[in-house]
């Protein structure tokens, strides 16, 4: 029989997924009335419904207890920390974008709108709860309502073969790598006999001092290095990106590469930190003696974001090219992982609110040219400037956000990786991320310059109906807010770690 | 004599494996699949969880490789096309196959794993199961079921679609 | 020295009841063919002996003795293994099925079941999942048309009605705390199932016919369109397996419908064996009987009774289950 006092503590617990409680209500009402109302089935309807749920979702947030690190509920599963509480929000916000981006851009037909929106909620219920999670079981269990949930995704669109094709290549790889994080897990939870992470930390600690389990331990991290480098496109298990990315719906694009993309960086947060790493003081961390991940990781990242950079400089396919540019940042962001440091965490996550928005942006802006008339070939682009300046000069200013430049957000969170790794002495990884930094500044240029400086190959007439301009508003200010006025960003990151 | 019947489950979970691999008719491999998943549960019920072992015949054997058999055979018969791999692809496989094979050797054998001290009479697994889904482990139990639903739905989305194409 | 006893005794229950079962599905054959002889107003077989009782054993000798006929282009493994895995399924259900309560013989306790498994309904449903490999390989691999689409109705209807056979029992393990088939009887001290759960055993019964691809659900043997479906190709004593599976599945669902349902062993007067007995041949008797009544379905009535009727059915059947065990408490 359950004891009495567990169903109470229980019940307690409830209180703490409300957003997850609240986005699944949001799913059933959503389905009820595809099923139930077919002549209401109007897109306006299904995004009302999913942005009210989004939006709804985050409201239980501000009536929970203070964060704090140790706080867990459920029976240990899932903690409630500021990473957690803020993560909510993040992956709320993502959703939001998704759903107004689809609204807009007419990509995906009415007969399949409301499974969409159905699907954009289930995925980002899943992202939230793995950021909360601290068991090996729930790890793996929300790693996977956002991964078979975002194939569908993938190949939500009918009669496409390209999507079919994208959705494809994203179930093998992903099926592949997230086996293979499981089995990583299994040999955890046979060294440690439990699937809780705080559990498996102290073993974890124990263990790396004898050389006979440090065999183990290495094959466990490589193992999970698949799934987490899957789901961040990061090298050498980025192949499906660029492929996937162009079969997708932008809209679902433009979502898989913040959304999954974020909560695979938290992951690597969650399972990394407490697992592999203990804190020296209170913001630097160590490796677990005997394993150097660190290091492979900088070299992971060395290499993802030159092999993404130079890919990059060929495509004339837009969703392509950002697509490689996808890879780069992953790249970049590894950087922060693998300084060890509470420097390197914040900047993480202060980089990925920034790149939220940017990346979304340059997307939005595709997925408008091309639902407007054009194509998504960079021929569309040219002479763009002058029949559609709002959307060409907000393209501008999410590509040289995205290249780093100054005032823009992408600039600032940039300073924050390279400050966080040369204040860990990395300098070769600085260097190298300095340099692709000046390769990537060729080929977003590249575009800029097609938009503004060349002459129109094509004389189609690109109409951008307003809800769009408004959406691209609302990407354009905290792409340049934060650019110009990041120290709340900061200070809320900071107090994080 | 228990310890000669898991070595029988073992060869008969690993062996089939190597037909699943390297099989060019794509139903023989499936099959071969079949023999695995039997062994697999046979291994289960042998470590004393009775509960998983029936549950791994009903889900793997009597639903998902059902589901592969009925797909596979509507595709066309014949051997299977051969993949082209180069033999740099190949050397390359072979050599990281090797390696990673080698590490779990090497760890299974070498770890020093926390083994339960006295193993006495196997337990009667399907109330403790039962207790603890709707116990400890609730919401992840209510969570998969939304997961399944919004797979469901994702899953009826995409097949009628080749109704709606003809 | 006590483990070679239980060993005997083991081999002494498993030999005789693969005997019985053996000649009850001969002379099930025998029944079905006279009593569907007299519904259809014939006389049924009744040349072999008196009133055609040794018409089973003509039929062995025939099907033995015919050429065992491999086509071609089969693919032979699979061909050959077919069969084999429809008769063994069925048999190696009555592994958990319980005769009698036990019996005491010489001095020694002995329970009138081959084994008493903890999760024995489970068991059960893990085997009648396999049935299904029997039909979809044994149509596949006989490389025939009329046999793939035999094999192809058969895997889709299996795989269909297992869901509503399944969630049909959910009911009773309910009621009886357990998933062991002896303890499920033993629930049934006071009064059968039956009583309490008449949409269960319907739902269970429809499902079992579905199950054992018998008219109003024999698609994918369906003689006028498909020849005889997945086992066209099949002669002699691999169609006689066939035969065999169909027969003995139809002795298992008597027999797990007079477990779940109808008290299993229990009744008045008559020792437990023959009561058993007794509430199998009804069920036999009444599948044969629907069998004589009603036309074959459609196939899209198939899949409409089976997703959109029996398992919402099941389902809500569960629900009000669940609602009145907590009432009640």
């Amino acid at each position: 029989m359950i004891p009495e006092n567990f169903i109470q503590s229980n019940l307690q617990g409830i209180s703490f997924i409300g957003p997850e409680l609240i986005l699944t209500l949001a799913i059933l009402l959503i389905l009820l009335v595809g099923v139930l109302l077919p002549y209401w089935r109007h897109r306006i309807l299904f995004t009302i419904l999913a942005v009210a749920g989004l939006a709804g979702s985050v409201l239980p947030l501000w009536k929970l207890p203070q964060p704090a690190p140790d706080l867990t509920y459920l029976s240990n599963l899932f903690v409630w920390d500021w990473l957690t509480f803020l993560s909510k929000p993040f992956f709320a916000v993502v959703g939001v974008l998704t759903i107004l981006l689809t609204q807009v851009t007419g990509e995906i037909d009415n007969s399949e709108y409301s499974e969409c929106t159905i699907l954009v909620l289930a995925v980002t219920m899943g992202m939230m709860l793995l950021v909360a999670s601290t068991d090996l079981l729930m790890i793996y269990l929300a790693f996977e309502t956002m991964g078979i949930l975002s194939y569908l995704l993938v190949g939500i669109r009918a009669r496409d073969e390209r999507s079919g094709e994208a959705a494809l290549k994203y179930v093998l790889y992903g099926a592949f790598t997230s086996g293979t994080m499981l089995f990583g897990f299994s040999l955890l939870f046979g060294l440690a006999g439990s699937t809780d992470l705080l559990a498996i930390s102290q073993k974890v600690a124990f263990a790396s001092q004898h050389p006979q389990d440090r065999l183990l331990l290495i094959v466990a991290i490589l193992f999970f290095l698949a799934g987490l480098l899957f789901k961040t496109a990061s090298f050498p298990f980025h192949f499906w990106c660029p492929d996937v990315y162009e079969g997708a719906p932008t809209p679902i694009t433009a979502f898989l590469s913040v959304g999954p993309k974020a909560a695979g960086f938290v992951l690597f947060i969650r399972l990394f930190y407490p697992l592999f790493a203990t804190g020296h003081d209170a913001t630097i961390y160590e490796a677990v003696s005997g394993l150097d991940w660190p290091s492979i990781l900088a070299l992971v990242s060395a290499i993802t974001m030159t092999l993404g950079n130079l890919a990059a400089i060929h495509q004339n396919n837009l969703k392509r090219l950002l697509a490689y540019s996808s890879i780069a940042h992953a790249g970049y962001l590894l950087m922060g992982i693998v300084s060890l440091s509470d420097l390197g965490l914040r900047s993480v996550v202060f980089y990925l609110v920034v790149y939220l928005f940017m990346n979304v942006g340059a997307f939005a802006v595709v997925a408008m040219v091309a639902s407007a008339g054009g194509s998504e070939e960079i021929d569309s682009y040219r002479g763009l400037g002058a029949r559609a300046p709002y959307v060409c000069v907000a393209m501008a200013i999410f590509l040289f956000s995205l290249i780093g430049l100054p005032p823009f957000a992408g600039f600032v969170g940039k300073v924050y990786l390279f400050a966080a790794v040369i204040y860990k002495k990395i300098y070769w990884l600085a260097v190298v991320a300095a340099l692709n930094t000046v390769i990537s500044l060729y080929y977003y240029l590249r575009i800029v310059k097609a938009m503004f400086l060349e002459k129109p190959t094509e004389t189609i007439q690109i109409q951008v109906p307003l809800s769009s301009r408004v959406l691209l508003l609302a990407l354009l200010v905290p792409t340049l807010g934060l650019g110009i006025y990041w120290q709340p960003l900061a200070r809320v990151v900071s107090g994080m770690f | 004599m228990t310890d000669l019947i898991f070595n029988v489950f073992i060869l008969l979970t690993i062996i089939p494996c190597f037909w699943v691999a390297l099989s060019s008719n794509i139903v023989h491999a499936a099959f071969s699949l079949l023999i695995t998943l039997f062994g697999i549960a046979g291994l289960y019920v042998l470590l004393g969880a009775d509960f998983i072992g029936v549950i791994q015949v009903i889900v793997y054997i009597g639903g998902i490789l059902v589901l592969i058999i009925f797909g596979v055979m509507m595709t066309q018969r014949g051997k299977l096309l051969p993949l082209s791999i180069q033999l740099p692809g190949k050397l390359f496989g072979a050599v990281l196959t090797g390696v990673i094979l080698a590490a779990l050797l090497l760890s299974a054998t070498r770890t020093l794993w926390p083994v339960a001290a006295v193993l006495g009479e196997p337990q009667l697994t399907s109330a403790a199961i039962g207790d603890l889904l709707l116990g400890k482990y609730l919401i992840p139990f209510e969570i998969a079921s939304v997961l399944l639903l919004a797979a469901l739905i994702g899953a009826v989305l995409i097949a009628r679609r080749s109704v709606r194409g003809e | 020295m006590d483990w070679m006893i239980g060993f005997a005794i083991l081999i002494v229950k498993l030999g005789v009841v693969l005997v019985g079962l053996l000649l009850l599905a001969a002379y099930l054959v025998l029944l079905e063919r006279k009593f569907l002889g007299r519904l259809q107003i014939r006389y049924g077989p009744n040349r072999a002996g008196k009133f055609g009782l040794l018409q089973p054993l003509a039929d062995t000798i025939k099907m033995l003795t015919k050429e065992d006929i491999v086509p071609e282009a089969a693919d032979r493994v699979l061909f050959l293994l077919a069969p084999a895995v429809v008769a063994a399924e069925a048999l190696l259900i009555f592994a958990v099925v319980p005769f009698g309560a036990s019996v005491t013989l010489l001095g020694k306790k002995i329970p009138l079941v081959i084994t008493d498994l903890n999760v024995g309904l489970l068991y059960v449903f893990a085997l009648a999942s396999l049935g299904v490999y029997g039909v979809a390989l044994g149509g596949w691999a006989s490389n025939s048309k009329y046999s793939l689409l035999g094999g192809i109705r058969g895997a889709a209807q299996m795989i269909s009605y297992e869901l509503s056979l399944g969630l049909s029992l959910v009911p009773i393990v309910m009621l009886a705390r357990s998933f062991s088939l002896l303890d499920i009887v033993r629930a049934q001290a006071h009064y059968p199932f039956i009583l309490v759960q008449p949409v269960s055993f319907m739902i269970f019964f429809i499902s079992a016919m579905a199950e054992t691809k018998r008219i109003p659900f024999d698609l994918p043997e369906a003689e006028n369109e498909l020849g005889a479906g997945y086992h066209t190709e099949y002669s002699g004593m691999r169609f006689g397996l066939f035969f065999l599976g169909e027969y003995v599945n139809l002795q298992v669902f008597g027999a797990l419908v007079a477990v779940f349902f109808l008290g299993g062993w229990r009744g008045p007067f008559l020792p437990p064996v023959v009561w058993f007995l007794i509430k199998i041949l009804v069920i036999s008797i009444l599948m044969i009987w629907v069998r004589g009544t009603l036309p074959r379905l459609r196939y899209d009535q198939l899949m409409h009774l089976g997703w959109k009727v029996l398992v919402p059915l099941a389902l809500l059947n569960i629900v009000a289950t669940g609602f009145v065990l907590l009432i009640i408490g």
